[in-house]
């Protein structure tokens, strides 16, 4: 899968998550530019993303990730 | 050596002296301020100054070691070194402030089972601040092993991270990556940056000086000879306790942030006016805000993250034990463990009708008060944290559990009414809701000053909250109520 095409799904599953439809993700997106992704959703958002792309994170991983572009590489490596 | 005492001042105006002096040579800055640090804490707790360093140096080697295998790409060394880091910062908080503590239950357990043991305690002395610094120091290993930061290559940069005199003794608890990164600058005399930390540190000093130790007479006088005092004393004092503990703490946090602001520094905010709030959850986000985020960032998420499978019963699992790491944090006592297990059983009603997970704002009529429903949670939200805090202001159980016990029967009693401090309290407390409303629902708009009186603002300020210390403060003062922890 291309990283773009990553990238596009993630945004999907994020707009679902947090119920915002018009949210558009950047690789430079973090925590603090979308108000309804805090320490709760995150997890939640986890979750989903694991399910969306069939694959399991470590704890590591996800405690490493800094913002939306860390994460999209993560998945990439998968 | 108190913040708020004379002794300090002459300490603080000759560090600033010199700080400044030595800029714009940031080296000679950072060694002249980790020199202050180590003397500062020397004359609070001289013997345990020695533990501070080898605690130090020993973080920093085990920062390196874990910096240079995640370089080379030896995860388990990695990994090894960092459990042992945690392993280090939680055994000295063990052994200093823990071990007394279960010593003397296993002992009362085995008492209870017939199970005589001539086990002694140790009565170990607990290093001032260790709550505070074992954190900081946990949270640099944790944040380079996940990747957050860099090791630190400079020990004395490390140390006075660690050490930082206006935060070492209660907080805020800074991470390493904001403080490091400023230490790495050099610190100019700013005016700025010496009026706004002035004017921080005066009100930090109002806060703590007018209205907690003043409402502590009166809450003290009460709780400390509940047996002789009225239920509706009791209840009105326990009522007053979480408005004093907050004026307390915040207004310690106040001088903090502002003596840090003077020489240069931006340190983590610890308060956002808690008690506006209409559950717990919203309580624990502005309450004591730097410890609430280290435990969310190293207790909370890893444990939620190792339990996502678990849904909604894994988060309440994190969160409860999340909120006993809370509780046992202020101290060694089973009031503290009772506390945090208390907080943690009013998130579980939030996690299981789903308002946990939304962001509830509080509605604002059209003058931008808030509504009337919403007036009505926050006072019930300040009663659940009321009921919360009989519990951490009791020496014990069974202290708790007399106080209790005394509400029903105490009933005809009557109210003890201190006039002249509840008087001069209820003045200084007018004065600080005043300003914490206006910051939450009306921040942009200032209190009104003639035209002539603008230009002085800062200055009538200053001059005002000085007049006001002289007028209501107390000055043979008590001791911070978070300095124990």
């Amino acid at each position: 899968m291309e990283r773009n095409e990553i990238l596009e799904k993630v945004q999907d599953v994020f707009r679902e998550e947090l119920e915002l439809d018009d949210l558009e993700l950047t690789d430079e997106t973090t925590a603090d530019d979308v108000e309804e992704w805090d320490s709760l959703s995150h997890v939640q958002l986890v979750v989903a993303l694991e399910k969306a792309f069939g694959i399991k994170f470590t704890s590591r991983e996800i405690l490493s990730w800094d913002n939306v572009g860390d994460l999209v590489d993560c998945i990439a490596k998968k | 050596m108190v913040v708020n005492s004379l002794t300090f001042l002459w300490f603080f105006l000759v560090v600033m002296a010199v700080y400044y002096l030595c800029q714009p040579k940031k080296q000679v800055q950072n060694i002249f301020l980790l020199v202050c640090s180590y003397w500062f804490y020397a004359q609070i707790d001289v013997k345990m100054t020695g533990l501070l360093g080898v605690l130090t140096l020993a973080f920093w080697l085990m920062g390196h070691g874990i910096g240079k295998a995640i370089e080379k790409e030896k995860e388990r060394q990695a990994s090894l070194l960092t459990t042992l880091s945690v392993a280090v910062g939680i055994g000295a908080l063990f052994y200093f402030k823990y071990l007394d503590f279960f010593i003397g239950s296993f002992v009362a357990a085995a008492n209870l089972i017939g199970l005589h043991l001539s086990w002694t305690t140790l009565h170990l002395v607990v290093p001032v601040g260790l709550s505070f610094f074992t954190f900081k120091l946990m949270s640099y290993t944790l944040d380079i092993y996940h990747g957050k930061i860099e090791r630190e290559r400079n020990v004395l940069d490390f140390a006075n991270y660690i050490a930082f005199f206006p935060t070492i003794l209660s907080g805020p608890i800074d991470r390493p990556k904001p403080f490091l990164k400023q230490l790495k600058q050099s610190r100019l005399f700013i005016p700025d940056n010496l009026m706004s930390g002035f004017r921080r540190v005066l009100w930090g000093m109002f806060m703590k000086m007018c209205i907690a130790d003043r409402l502590d007479l009166y809450v003290s006088a009460v709780w400390n000879n509940y047996e002789h005092h009225s239920a509706s004393s009791i209840l009105f004092a326990s009522l007053l306790y979480p408005f004093q503990m907050y004026a307390d703490f915040s207004g310690y946090s106040e001088m903090a942030i502002g003596v840090a602001l003077m020489l240069g520094f931006k340190v983590a905010e610890n308060f956002k006016r808690p008690f506006f709030t209409i559950n717990i959850a919203q309580y624990w986000s502005r309450w004591h805000m730097t410890l609430t985020s280290w435990l969310t960032d190293y207790v909370f998420m890893p444990l939620n993250i190792k339990l996502r499978d678990w849904g909604t019963n894994g988060t309440i699992a994190a969160i409860m034990l999340n909120m006993t790491f809370i509780g046992m944090w202020h101290g060694a006592d089973w009031t503290f463990f009772l506390f945090g297990i208390y907080h943690g059983l009013w998130y579980i009603p939030l996690m299981v009708s789903g308002q946990f997970f939304k962001k509830t704002k509080i509605k604002v009529n059209s003058h931008g008060w808030p509504t009337s429903p919403f007036v009505m949670k926050m006072v019930g939200n300040y009663l659940v944290v009321t009921f919360g805090l009989m519990l951490f202001h009791s020496n014990n159980i069974s202290e708790f559990w007399d106080v209790l016990c005394r509400l029903p029967q105490a009933w005809n009693g009557s109210l003890f009414f201190d006039m002249p401090t509840l008087a001069n309290a209820a003045i200084c407390s007018i004065a600080l809701i005043y300003v914490d409303i206006q910051e939450e629902w009306f921040p942009k708009k200032r209190l009104y000053l003639p035209t002539w009186a603008e230009r002085w603002r800062w200055e009538l300020t200053v001059a005002v909250e000085i007049v006001a210390i002289l007028l209501f403060g107390i000055f043979d003062s008590n001791q911070f109520i978070y300095f124990q922890f």
